[in-house]
C-alpha cells in the first residue's frame, strides 16, 4: 500500500514538474515574441503619422459603446473623455443598464439630454429599452436607458443602436487616451477585409493624476494590491497578449477597450447574454464562426493605444473581480469546447484553446494539487528539505524573472513610469508577489470553479473611488 | 548530493544571476537613457534656437554657419530637421535644406543602404522632406524595399508629380501585395486630378478586387468626374463589393446623367448595393428618384429604409412632404417609425445623418 502511495505521489510530482516547466517555457516564449513584436511595432510607428490617419477619407467611422451600471461618480468624466477623442467620425453610445443610482439623471442634467424618438434595428437580442436620449449640444452622444440585463446585454443594445461599421466596446469607468482610436484603427486600414477585432493595452489609473478626462501624470499606486496588479497587467498585456497575438492565438480582447467589426459581431449573434466573460466569449465565437465559414481573419493586439482603468484596492473586491474573470473563462471554454484540440479550428483549436484550458483554466487546480502533494510528502517524510527549499526559491526567482522581463517590455514600449524609483519599487514587488499574493489568487480561482458549478452568476461589483481619488 | 538537487541548485543560481543582470540592465539602461536624453535635450534646445533664427533670417550664409556648427552632432540634428521639416514650408524649408545638404545628407545617403529598417526609414523621411527631383533615382531603387520603405518612397515621389513619378507610384500600387495597399489611397488622394489618366489605365488592368475597389473609391473621393463612364462600366461587376463602391462613388460624383445607373443598382440583388444606391440617389437630389426612395421606405431591410428616409430628407420640401405622408400612414409601421425618426432627427441641426 505504502509503495502504491509513493508511486502515485511520484507520478503526480512528475506531472506537476512538467506543468511547471511547460507553463514557464510558454511565458518565456511569449515574452521573447513580445520583444520582437514591440520592436516591429516601434519600427512601423516611426513612419506612420496618426495625423495622416485622421485625414484619410477611407477611415471607417466608429460607434463607441460604453455600458454603465451604477457609475454615477465617474460617468461624466468618462463620457467627456470619450467625446474629446481624436477621430474623424464617431458616436458615443452610453447604455445605462438599469442603474439603481443617479447615473442616468447625472447624464441628463450634465449633457442636457432630451428623449429622442430614434428607432433601431433589433438584430441581436437584449432587455427592453426604456428610452433613447440625445442632446442638441453634444450631437455625437446617444444615451440609452434600458432594463438591467448585465454588461453583455447592454453591449447588445448598443450594437443595435449604433450606426457605424466598427464599434469600440469600452468600460464606462475607463479613460481612453486621446489618440487611442486613431492608433487602434490602423490594422483595420491596413487589412480591412481580414481584420475583425483589435485590442489595446490596459493600464491602471490608480495613483495617477487625472484632469479633464485625461491622465496627466503617471505614478505608481500607493496601495500594495494595486501595485501587484500593475505587474500583472504588464505581464498579461505586454508579455502575454503581444506574444499570443503574434502566434495568432489571442482569445481575449479586453472588455475595457476593444475595436470590432460590427457585421462579424452581428453574424455571431452579438454578445452572449448568459455569460459574464463576454469579452473573451465574443472573440472565441468570432474565431469559431470565421473558421466555420473558412474565412481568413486577423485579431490583432496593438501595444500603444492606451486605456486607463481603476483596479480594486481591497482583497474583497479583487477576489470578486478575479472570481468573475475565472468564471467567465470557464464558461467560454466550456461553451466552445468543440474547438478544443480540433484541427478544424487551426491554431485556435490546436494551441490557443488547449493553452487556455490547461494553463489558465486547470492551472489553479494543478497548483493547489502541487501544494497538497507537497504537504502529503512532508507528512510521509518523503521530502528532501534542501530540494523543497531550492525548488521553492527557483519558483520565486523564475516568477520574479518573468515580472522583470515584463518591466523590461514596459521600458521598451512606452516608459510610462517616468521615475527610476517606480521601476525599483516594481522590482521589489515582483519579488514580493510570489509570496502569499500569488497563492491567494490561485485559491480565489479555485473557489471560482466551485462557484461556477454552483451556478453563481453574481457580477461582483467593485467599489469605485472615482478618478479624482483613484490613488 | 542527488542529481535533482544539483540541477535545482544550478537552475537557481542561473536564474538568480540572470535576474540580477536583467535588473542591472533595466536600471543601467534607464540611467543611460535619462542622461542621454538630458544631453540630447540641451543640444536640441541650442539647435532649435539656431534653426529658428535661420528660418526667420532667411540668410543662406547664416544657415551654412548653423550647419557647420552642428555637423558633429548628426543624431540630434537629424531629429531637429525631421521635426522642423515636417512643419516648415516655403523659404524656411529652403534654409533647412541648406543645413541638411551640408550636414547629414551624405550620412542619409549611406543609411539608405543600411541593414537597419529604422535608419533607412529615417533617411527616406528626410529625403521626402528635402526632396530634390534630381535625386529621384535613389528613391526609385527603394521601390523594391520592404513595404514600409516602399510606401515612404511613394510618399516622397508624390511631392513631384511628374508623369514619370506618377507612373512609378501606380506601378508600385499594382505590384504591391503588402498590407500597405490602403495607404496608397492617401498618397494618391493628395495628388488630385493629375492622376486621372493613371487611374483610368489601372482600371483596365486585371487588378484584385480590393485594389479595383480602392480606385473606384478614389474616383469619388477626389472626385474625378471625367471617369464616370469607367465607373458606370463596373456597375455590373460580379463582385458585390465593387458594385457597392460604384454606387457610393456615383453618389459623390453627383452627375445627374448617372442616376439611371443608380436606379438600376437600387434594384440589385444584394441589399447592401441597394442601400448604397438609395443613399447616393438621396445625395444627388434626383427628382426622378423620389418615387423609388419613397418605395424604399417600405423595404424589408432596415438599412435601405434608413438611407431612403435620410435621402428623402435631403430632397427638400417634396422629400419632407413624402416623409410626413409615410409618418402618418398605418399600413407599414416600420416605414412609419423610420419616417418619424428622420423627421424627429431633423429637429437637431448639426447632427450627422
Amino acid at each position: 500500500m505504502s509503495q502504491i502511495i509513493h508511486l502515485v505521489l511520484h507520478m503526480f510530482n512528475i506531472i506537476i514538474l512538467i506543468y511547471f516547466f511547460l507553463i514557464n517555457a510558454f511565458y518565456l516564449l511569449f515574452v521573447i515574441l513580445s520583444l520582437v513584436g514591440l520592436y516591429r511595432h516601434r519600427e512601423m510607428t516611426k513612419f506612420v503619422s496618426f495625423k495622416e490617419v485622421f485625414r484619410l477619407p477611407l477611415v471607417k467611422p466608429i460607434s463607441i459603446i460604453a455600458p454603465a451600471h451604477n457609475e454615477e461618480r465617474t460617468i461624466i468624466e468618462s463620457v467627456r473623455a470619450l467625446l474629446s477623442l481624436e477621430y474623424p467620425v464617431f458616436e458615443v453610445i452610453v447604455v445605462n443598464d438599469g442603474s439603481a443610482d443617479r447615473t442616468l439623471g447625472t447624464l441628463i442634467d450634465f449633457f442636457r439630454l432630451k428623449k429622442s424618438r430614434r428607432i433601431f434595428r433589433k438584430v441581436v437580442s437584449h432587455k427592453p429599452v426604456k428610452g433613447i436620449y440625445t442632446s442638441p449640444l453634444y450631437p455625437k452622444l446617444v444615451v440609452v436607458d434600458k432594463v438591467n440585463g448585465r454588461k453583455a446585454d447592454a453591449l447588445n443594445a448598443g450594437l443595435n443602436i449604433s450606426r457605424y461599421p466598427l464599434f469600440c466596446a469600452v468600460d464606462s469607468d475607463s479613460l481612453l487616451e486621446k489618440d487611442a482610436l486613431l492608433k487602434m484603427v490602423r490594422p483595420f486600414l491596413e487589412d480591412p477585409e481580414k481584420t475583425v477585432a483589435a485590442g489595446g493595452i490596459i493600464r491602471l489609473v490608480n495613483g495617477c493624476t487625472v484632469k479633464g478626462g485625461q491622465v496627466q501624470e503617471v505614478r505608481l499606486p500607493r496601495n500594495t494590491l494595486a501595485r501587484f496588479q500593475v505587474l500583472e497587467y504588464f505581464r498579461a498585456f505586454l508579455g502575454g497578449r503581444i506574444g499570443l497575438s503574434m502566434l495568432k492565438s489571442m482569445l481575449i480582447v479586453s472588455g475595457a477597450f476593444g475595436l470590432f467589426r460590427k457585421d462579424i459581431a452581428i453574424q455571431c449573434g452579438g454578445y452572449r447574454t448568459g455569460t459574464i466573460g463576454e469579452d473573451m466569449d465574443l472573440i472565441v465565437r468570432m474565431r469559431r464562426h470565421l473558421h466555420n465559414m473558412k474565412r481568413p481573419y486577423e485579431i490583432r493586439f496593438i501595444p500603444d493605444p492606451i486605456c486607463w482603468t481603476e483596479a480594486p484596492e481591497t482583497l474583497k473586491s479583487l477576489s470578486r473581480q478575479r472570481n468573475r474573470w475565472h468564471r467567465g473563462l470557464l464558461d467560454t471554454l466550456l461553451y466552445n469546447k468543440v474547438m478544443l484540440f480540433n484541427p478544424r479550428y487551426g491554431i485556435t483549436g490546436l494551441f490557443a484553446m488547449p493553452f487556455y484550458f490547461v494553463f489558465e483554466m486547470l492551472g489553479p487546480f494543478i497548483e493547489v494539487l502541487g501544494y497538497a502533494i507537497f504537504l502529503a510528502c512532508v507528512a510521509l517524510g518523503l521530502v528532501n528539505t534542501w530540494f523543497a527549499v531550492l525548488f521553492f526559491l527557483v519558483a520565486v526567482v523564475l516568477g520574479t524573472l518573468l515580472s522583470l522581463l515584463s518591466i523590461l517590455l514596459e521600458e521598451f514600449s512606452s516608459e510610462r513610469y517616468p521615475r527610476l524609483r517606480d521601476i525599483l519599487i516594481l522590482t521589489l514587488y515582483s519579488l514580493l508577489e510570489n509570496i502569499l499574493y500569488r497563492q491567494w489568487l490561485t485559491f480565489v480561482r479555485v473557489f471560482a470553479f466551485f462557484d461556477f458549478y454552483k451556478g453563481k452568476e453574481e457580477w461582483g461589483a467593485m467599489q469605485k473611488k472615482g478618478f479624482a481619488q483613484a490613488g | 548530493m542527488s542529481l535533482s538537487l544539483v540541477l535545482t541548485a544550478h537552475s537557481l543560481l542561473f536564474l538568480f544571476l540572470f535576474s540580477v543582470c536583467l535588473f542591472g540592465f533595466i536600471v543601467a539602461r534607464r540611467l543611460v537613457l535619462e542622461r542621454r536624453q538630458a544631453r540630447f535635450g540641451r543640444l536640441y534646445g541650442q539647435i532649435e534656437k539656431d534653426v529658428l533664427e535661420a528660418i526667420s533670417r532667411l540668410n543662406p550664409d547664416f544657415s551654412l554657419e548653423v550647419a557647420r556648427k552642428y555637423r558633429a552632432h548628426p543624431g540630434v540634428l537629424t531629429q531637429a530637421l525631421l521635426d522642423f521639416g515636417d512643419i516648415i514650408v516655403g523659404e524656411g524649408r529652403d534654409q533647412l535644406r541648406i543645413i541638411f545638404n551640408h550636414t547629414v545628407k551624405d550620412l542619409c545617403l549611406k543609411r539608405l543602404a543600411s541593414r537597419s529598417t529604422a535608419k533607412r526609414l529615417q533617411s527616406v523621411r528626410l529625403f521626402i522632406i528635402f526632396f530634390d527631383p534630381a535625386e529621384s533615382a535613389f528613391l526609385f531603387r527603394l521601390l523594391d524595399d520592404k513595404p514600409i520603405i516602399k510606401l515612404a518612397v511613394v510618399n516622397a515621389l508624390s511631392r513631384i508629380p511628374s508623369p514619370e513619378t506618377l507612373s512609378h507610384i501606380f506601378t508600385a500600387f499594382e505590384k504591391d501585395t503588402g498590407f500597405t495597399v490602403q495607404a496608397y489611397f492617401n498618397v494618391m488622394f493628395t495628388l488630385g486630378n493629375r492622376i486621372e489618366p493613371f487611374v483610368k489605365e489601372s482600371l483596365t488592368k486585371p487588378l484584385p478586387v480590393d485594389k479595383r475597389g480602392l480606385l473606384v473609391e478614389l474616383i469619388g473621393a477626389i472626385p474625378l468626374r471625367n471617369l464616370s463612364e469607367d465607373v458606370i462600366a463596373l456597375a455590373r461587376h460580379p463582385d458585390k463589393e465593387i458594385r457597392i463602391r460604384v454606387a457610393r462613388t456615383l453618389g459623390k460624383l453627383l452627375i445627374p446623367e448617372t442616376s439611371d445607373t443608380l436606379m438600376a443598382l437600387a434594384a440589385d440583388e444584394a441589399w447592401e448595393v441597394k442601400a448604397q444606391a438609395v443613399k447616393s440617389l438621396g445625395r444627388m437630389k434626383s427628382v426622378e428618384a423620389l418615387d423609388l426612395l419613397t418605395r424604399s421606405l417600405y423595404s424589408t431591410f432596415w438599412y435601405i429604409r434608413y438611407n431612403a428616409g435620410y435621402g428623402l430628407a435631403e430632397m427638400g420640401e417634396e422629400g419632407l412632404r413624402r416623409l410626413r405622408e409615410v409618418a402618418v400612414q398605418e399600413d407599414d409601421k416600420y416605414a412609419r417609425d423610420m419616417s418619424v425618426m428622420v423627421l424627429n432627427d431633423l429637429v437637431f441641426p448639426g447632427e450627422a445623418a
